[in-house]
């Protein structure tokens, strides 16, 4: 029987309280904030409740200590890229001397991202809203977007082959909300006709089940300080862990996958992975992801063969593959967050998974098809069938009930990722903007893994 | 050989660390502001030094974010009150090594206390269990605060439960005689009492005396008693990643160095004399004392300021034998619990599963030299493992049953003798 997980936020810098007894879950997931930036998130069973507050600060510590570390030293406490381990990247340790003499860090820490950021440009930003027929979504994330702390540019809200009239009614509720009525579905299709209907000089998307923080804004605009940078992610905090599909949803989603520092993605990594496929999808989500409107103009705008009433997803990270081949940066910002509610059914969690892996597989090839990069290939017919050779030998062993896990949803992954390379063939035709360079491969690599 | 100790406080300036002719490598305690935040063992060539430049890139390598941590943690607390300290027992069992005891006796007389409060009254008794010579009364006799207690039937928990009865502190620390304790040991006992008045078992660090044998630099690099530099709170029936949890009662300490609410204990029953008894079961008593502790549903802390110095065996042949007589114990413990504890009968069978495993994966790992330790000290913990699981527990009842048996007709004979006499 499932119980579900209550999400608890504490703001450190309001002293830390005892977390009480919740009756009828199965644990707390708590995440530590402060002065509004998440640093650390710590999962607590039940029956470690009510926790005394200096035991919650003990957690509280070790959970936030490394990304304090991140924010305020320039070495030693960096998030480590998703890459296998085999490859070595040497984060130099941190100066003794300048660990030694920080006092008092998270004041410091206030102090160093609320410090007005000279040189920084005034960018302005455009919110897009893709939705379709879920008004009570989306009215849930417009109450949110009104409590920004610094104004958008513009919010549009791109209505996607609707069935009736009530998203229109919701929109024109709120005055300094626009309204685009885009009747081909797709959810690609809805946001690059988004990108054409705005004008700002970043355009920040996000979905309708998803609420964003007051900074969302702020913390995105501040993260394309560089010029280079022309692809911003930010943190997806769940906004409830009720049933067992949100929290299956969620373990894809662990703070080692998406964690509390900061990551910067270059060509460096692209060209070190590029042989085993690059795990662009570890970069982010499409609900809260932001672009410079140039890189539509240098790299192409979303494929609208991808995502959402396409092939199924990936249209996001198939974006910042470009991205990075053309050797600009993505960025992920774990300070501009979002809450995100995920599918509460099963059904619609493997619904989900489907879908995924179709749009995962018909991305990987899409991918290959622009760039000759083989390492796609490479994941698609190598790594893949492996790893799922071996889920299924894991499936297998354990064949007593139990908690569903990854392999429970081993046959919609595997379907999936039939689908994704039929669909692919099917809408091969498609004009590829880009053309054919071929590189070398080197198969002999070893197996990647982690999705 | 012998490995030196050094004391390093990062809020000091380093030191140069030289290592001797004789010397082949180091052992580093690192605190900051006095409390242990790390300990690591290196080997090094001998007649060598160690500039504080490389010293400070190891350290902050090694512990970056503890030390980051530990400045969070100052940010984080807030104002510390004074508090009403616990009256507190020091309870020392000991038997035949007076040499020993007389220089933990010291180190518990020098150790600080608190600042954020000071202990009503602290006591300190010796258990002088089933001795053979008046050496250690004739100690105690002149260490002015100490009291003497003998308790005549061999074994560590009879001597412990005596001091249970005889003890009259809210709290009752226990140390083996082999420890000395760090000047923060009581700091660091009365700092987990405030921050968790509610729990009925501590336990803490315990590091090494000396590194000057082969056997007590082969103990600690594999491990020793270590259970690391951070605070742990083990509350609750389930631990996440421990699937095993709370019958693998390893994790929770060691018995040279825990305290408990007295009451509390007593209600519990305190210590089973069938384990720890010596020769033939040295062992398994502090792993049944947590594990009920536990089961009963009392939060046990461990405070790593609260720590001490362990004096390993000094002999290889010794050292094989506390292997053994670790593998005897556990399994003992194992097989008790087993019995008494219907409810966890599936997660021990389990335990003893996994405990077998591991031991010879490590025993493989040991014999193509990837381990620390040579195959027959783990030879010698898997054989003391099947013996205990073969049934040392029951046996070990009905030898203490026997000793019980003659101590009270060594009593009756004895009262029988002074009506006669009268």
């Amino acid at each position: 029987m499932f119980a579900p997980w209550k999400i608890v936020h504490i703001e450190l810098s309001q002293g830390i309280p005892e977390l009480p007894f919740y009756y009828g879950i199965q644990g707390a997931c708590v995440v530590f904030w402060w002065h509004g930036i998440p640093l650390g998130e710590q999962k607590i069973q039940v029956d470690h409740l009510p926790m005394p507050a200096f035991q919650l600060r003990q957690l509280a510590t070790k959970a936030i200590t490394p990304a304090v570390g991140d924010h305020l030293v320039n070495h030693g406490f960096k998030a480590r890229l998703p890459m296998p381990p085999s490859i070595r990247l040497f984060d130099k340790p941190p100066d003794l001397q300048t660990l030694m003499a920080l006092d008092q860090p998270l004041r410091r820490l206030r102090r160093h991202l609320s410090q007005p950021r000279d040189g920084l440009p005034c960018l302005s930003v455009s919110v897009v809203v893709c939705t379709r027929d879920r008004p009570e979504h989306l009215v849930l994330c417009l109450r949110s977007l009104e409590k920004l702390s610094e104004r958008p540019y513009e919010i549009l809200v791109i209505d996607n082959a609707p069935t009736s009239d009530a998203t229109r009614c919701l929109v024109s509720e709120t005055p300094e909300v626009r309204y685009i009525l885009e009747p081909r579905p797709g959810l690609s299709i809805a946001r690059n006709k988004g990108i054409e209907n705005s004008s700002a000089d970043v355009i920040a998307f996000t979905d309708d089940d998803v609420m964003v923080h007051p900074d969302w804004i702020t913390r995105l605009r501040q993260s394309f300080q560089s010029p280079a940078v022309m692809a911003v992610t930010g943190l997806v905090l769940p906004a409830e862990l009720e049933t067992e599909a949100q929290f299956l949803f969620q373990q894809g989603n662990e703070p080692s996958k998406w964690g509390y520092r900061a990551l910067t993605f270059d060509s460096d990594f692209f060209e070190l992975m590029k042989s085993r496929g690059v795990p662009v999808w570890r970069i982010g989500a499409g609900a809260n992801m932001a672009f410079r409107r140039k890189i539509f103009d240098i790299v192409g705008d979303f494929d609208e063969r991808l995502g959402a009433g396409a092939a199924g997803c990936s249209e996001d990270s198939e974006l910042w593959y470009r991205v990075l081949a053309q050797g600009w940066l993505c960025r992920y910002e774990p300070t501009a967050v979002v809450y995100h509610y995920h599918r509460k059914e099963l059904s619609d969690l493997e619904h989900q998974i489907y879908h995924y892996m179709r749009g995962h597989m018909a991305a990987l090839l899409i991918q290959f098809d622009k760039y000759r990069h083989w390492g796609n290939l490479y994941r698609a017919f190598g790594v893949l069938p492996w790893y799922y050779t071996k889920l299924f030998r894991k499936s297998l062993r354990n064949l007593m009930p139990g908690p569903k896990s990854q392999a429970g949803t081993l046959g919609a992954q595997i379907r999936g990722c039939l689908a994704g390379v039929k669909y692919y063939l099917q809408n091969r035709s498609c004009s590829s903007r880009f053309g054919a360079s071929a590189d070398k491969a080197d198969w002999s690599e070893q197996e990647y893994i982690s999705k | 050989m012998p490995y030196p100790i050094v004391e390093i406080d990062v809020t000091q300036p380093l030191p140069v660390i030289s290592i001797s002719e004789n010397e082949t490598g180091v052992a580093i305690i690192l605190r900051r502001k006095g409390r242990p935040i790390d300990f690591w063992m290196e080997a090094m060539p001998p007649n060598c030094e160690l500039p504080p430049e490389d010293l400070s890139v190891q350290i902050s390598e090694r512990a970056k974010l503890k030390l980051l941590g530990e400045n969070i943690s100052d940010e984080l607390m807030p104002p510390r009150k004074a508090w009403r300290l616990p009256s507190l027992t020091v309870a020392i069992c000991t038997k035949d090594r007076p040499e020993l005891l007389v220089r933990c006796l010291k180190s518990v007389q020098a150790t600080q206390y608190p600042d954020f409060g000071t202990p009503s009254f602290i006591e300190t008794i010796v258990i002088d269990n089933a001795p053979s010579d008046e050496a250690t009364r004739a100690l105690v006799g002149s260490m002015p605060g100490v009291r003497y207690t003998c308790e005549p039937k061999p074994g560590l928990d009879f001597a412990r439960n005596r001091a249970l009865r005889e003890a009259t502190g809210e709290l009752l620390a226990f140390l083996d005689d082999d420890v000395v304790v760090d000047r923060r040991w009581l700091v660091g006992l009365m700092e987990a009492w405030t921050e968790n008045p509610d729990a009925v078992a501590y336990t803490g660090l315990v590091l090494p005396y000396e590194l000057a044998t082969e056997a007590q630099i082969l103990f600690e690099k594999a491990g020793g008693f270590r259970r690391g530099f951070d605070k742990l709170r083990y509350h609750g029936q389930t631990l996440s990643n421990n699937p095993l949890y709370p019958c693998g009662a390893g994790i929770f300490g060691a018995g040279a160095n825990m305290a408990f609410q007295r009451e509390k204990l007593i209600e519990l029953g305190g210590f089973d004399e069938a384990l720890d008894t010596g020769r033939p079961l040295p062992g398994g008593g502090d792993l049944d004392i947590f594990y009920r502790v536990i089961r009963a549903g009392y939060p046990l802390v461990y405070e790593p300021q609260y720590m001490v110095f362990h004096q390993h065996r000094r002999e290889i042949k010794a050292l094989r034998r506390q292997y053994w007589s670790w593998g005897l114990g556990f399994m003992a413990f194992v097989g008790k619990s087993y019995h008494s504890d219907p409810p966890k009968r599936s997660k021990f069978l389990r335990l003893i599963l996994w405990w077998f495993k591991d031991r010879l994966r490590y025993l493989k790992g040991s014999l193509r030299g990837r381990h620390e330790l040579p195959p027959y000290m783990v030879l010698a913990e898997l054989w003391g493992g099947v013996i205990g699981l073969l049934g040392e527990y029951s046996r070990s009842s009905r030898r203490i049953k026997h000793i019980r048996a003659i101590h009270m007709s060594f009593i009756a004979t004895g009262l029988r003798l002074c009506i006669f006499l009268r």
